[in-house]
């Protein structure tokens, strides 16, 4: 079965879910209210922000590259929709008007990020150094456009959007669980998914092949840009207001959340479902800490703690299993 | 595989271990704390007056700071307290609107909900100030009047054109100096530098130098001070000039007491943290606050209980005597 697994969703997976499990247990016995209703509701509802931001980073990563401007395209398409609504009586906005201001959301989004995969192809300076540029444009944008401060006011019906549930589920979790698949099947089901990971292996074999290189990297950070877009409209329904701002710390939590899942820095290699379980582990470490009352910068150091020892335990997975094949 | 798996456990354990010291004292009443960012010295003395208060009152009271000023990082603490089950949730808002919602989540799950700094929030049973802001301003412009002998010109910094609550004491300031000392005379508009200590010396050396009738500086801004202060060294103007303003007593120490700076006011981050534990307690055990309430920390308040707001002005001064105590507070 773990075979099966393995083949199915990636190597990483089975490792994870035990670790996954073991951290439930060790909370489950230690903090009182761990394995509660209340706390798994409240893990639910916070992953999803976090996750939606890790998938717009993960297909750059694949592809060799790196999204620093995802939380300005965010708050960016964030404030898109804001606008829209603001434009339409705030409070009083109607469902037509919060449509149109989703679809401009998404267009500013996929806009954002087209603009970075064409200087990225066509240009060829190294993705680090565009989303650099690009996240500094957007702040820069952002803020002068709000004057730094934050847009608030909206529809009631978006509460329905950040803090309601169907059946039970939250409805953050059900948007993520959706833009999960989306891209689970975008990246192992598609040509266009078997393209961003051949460009992360190795660029030139891959234009030689005949993939159309770069029209594939201006199609990843679009796309990552439509996710960032994704993001943005759930943080502005959850804090019920859009600043340039909000979640900058989350950041370099999606690259860890990247790398925790096995995804290969240098590119070519990853996977949607270990992603997805390693944010899970990063929630629940995070919010158990804190039930415990942990510090917070000691719950930072546990993940970086984490992170560290992943990788030395792949090193040494990696030695076992070639020394396995020396003697076969 | 079965070495990662082991590794894990081995590290899950040792979590445990030195995590579960924590999981006791059930029955007391619980209180969370949320401020806008750990480990400064500014909430760190809060965190003592909260463990303060809390085991004077038998509150199990704790401080939760973020690692970065980023609302999205108070939304997530506040939801873990609610999952924890918390009585009473304190909370120093990095940004009001973005807390309305999960405040009100809060609230619904009949937690009691206290700010601090957040004037305009709304899903709070109350927010209490030790400070207002016309308060402030008033206050440091009285030091000036009378360090200047109420008459001169005298020149305003603010941390920048677009910080809010300086430039409503800076407003406070000069309209209470307009008032009470017509002799007195400000250069210039507001000088938006206070939040860097260069930029502000060299504002501060500039309009000595082109307003020989400079009597004073009113830096609002946690640098403004600092820069005005050493600039006024260097010119040897020490009593001639004077710098007041509310800055870091550990990092002004020094200038404050060869005169270079001559005094500024504060509220005191530890007292703040008592109030947070004793109105929580009063929550919890439903005692009315109305007008003429005496809240230990707060003094006898009338509260505006239509915005839900208690503001008092409980400052202390920071000056020669008193820098030395603020200082080794860690402020």
């Amino acid at each position: 079965m773990i075979d099966r697994m393995k083949r199915a969703f990636g190597p990483e997976v089975p490792g994870l879910l035990g670790f996954l499990m073991l951290v439930v247990v060790i909370f489950g016995v230690t903090a009182p209210n761990f394995l509660t209703g209340a706390n798994l509701g409240s893990i639910a509802f916070q992953l999803p922000e976090l996750g939606i931001l890790t998938l717009a980073m993960l297909i750059p990563i694949i592809s060799g590259g790196f999204n620093l401007a995802i939380i300005y395209t965010a708050n960016m398409a964030g404030l898109t929709l804001a606008f829209v609504l603001m434009q339409f009586g705030g409070v009083e906005a109607g469902i037509g008007p919060f449509l149109l201001g989703i679809v401009l959301a998404l267009g500013v989004g996929a806009l954002s990020g087209a603009a970075m995969g064409a200087v990225i192809a066509y240009v060829g300076a190294h993705p680090i150094l565009v989303s650099l540029a690009m996240m500094i444009f957007l702040r820069g944008l952002g803020e002068f456009l709000t004057k730094g401060g934050d847009i608030s006011g909206f529809p009631p019906y978006l509460a329905t959007l950040g803090h309601g549930s169907v059946l039970g589920i939250p409805v953050p979790l059900i948007l993520f669980g959706l833009c999960a698949v989306a891209w689970h099947v975008l990246l192992t089901r598609t040509r266009h998914g078997f393209a961003a990971r051949m460009i992360g292996s190795n660029l030139k074999a891959a234009a030689y092949s005949g993939v159309h290189a770069k029209r594939t990297l201006v199609l990843i950070y679009t796309l990552s840009g439509v996710m960032c877009a994704i993001a943005g409209i759930l943080m502005l329904s959850r804090f019920n207001s859009v600043r340039v701002g909000h979640g900058e710390a989350l950041l370099l939590v999606t690259v860890l959340a990247c790398f925790l899942g096995g995804v290969d820095p240098f590119g070519g290699f990853g996977r949607v479902v270990p992603v997805v379980i390693a944010l899970v582990v990063l929630q629940v470490l995070s919010s158990g800490l804190n039930l415990l009352g942990a510090n917070q910068h000691l719950s930072t150091a546990v993940w970086g703690l984490f992170l560290v020892g992943v990788m030395i335990l792949r090193w040494g997975a990696g030695r076992w299993k070639e020394r396995q094949r020396g003697r076969g | 595989m079965k070495r990662r798996s082991f590794s894990a456990l081995m590290a899950g354990v040792a979590f445990a271990a030195t995590l579960s010291g924590a999981a006791f004292a059930q029955d007391k009443p619980t209180m969370g704390v949320v401020v806008k960012i750990g480990g400064i010295p500014w909430f760190n003395a809060m965190e003592m007056g909260i463990k303060e208060k809390g085991a004077e009152l038998g509150v199990d009271a704790s401080m939760i700071g973020p690692t970065s000023a980023d609302p999205a990082l108070q939304v997530r603490a506040i939801e873990d307290l609610i999952a924890k089950g918390v009585d009473v949730i304190g909370v120093v808002p990095n940004d009001e609107a973005a807390l309305e919602p999960v405040l009100e989540k809060a609230r619904a799950a009949g937690i009691k909900v206290v700010s601090h700094e957040g004037p305009g929030i709304n899903n709070v049973d109350w927010n209490f100030e030790m400070a207002s802001a016309q308060g402030f301003g008033e206050t440091h412009a009285e030091l000036l009047a009378q360090k200047m002998g109420g008459k001169g010109e005298y020149a305003v910094f603010v941390g920048s054109l677009t910080v809010p609550l300086h430039n409503a004491w800076a407003d406070a300031a000069i309209a209470y100096l307009g008032e009470k000392y017509p002799d007195m005379t400000l250069i210039g508009e507001r000088y938006g530098v206070a939040e860097n200590v260069d930029d502000s010396r060299k504002t501060a050396l500039d309009l000595m130098a082109a307003n020989a009738g400079l009597g004073g500086f009113l830096a609002f801004g946690s640098q403004g001070p600092i820069g005005a202060g050493r600039a006024i060294e260097e010119q040897r103007k020490t009593g001639s000039v004077h710098v007041i303003g509310p800055f870091s007593p550990g990092q002004g120490r020094d200038l404050v007491k060869s005169g270079a700076i001559s005094g500024g006011f504060m509220w005191n981050p530890a007292e703040a943290g008592r109030v947070f534990v004793t109105m929580g307690k009063m929550l919890m055990d439903g005692t009315e606050i109305t007008e003429g309430t005496d809240i230990p920390g707060l003094g006898v308040v009338s509260p505006d209980a239509a915005n839900k707001d208690i503001i008092t002005n409980n400052l202390i001064a920071i000056n020669a005597e008193t820098v030395d105590g603020l200082a080794d507070l860690g402020l």
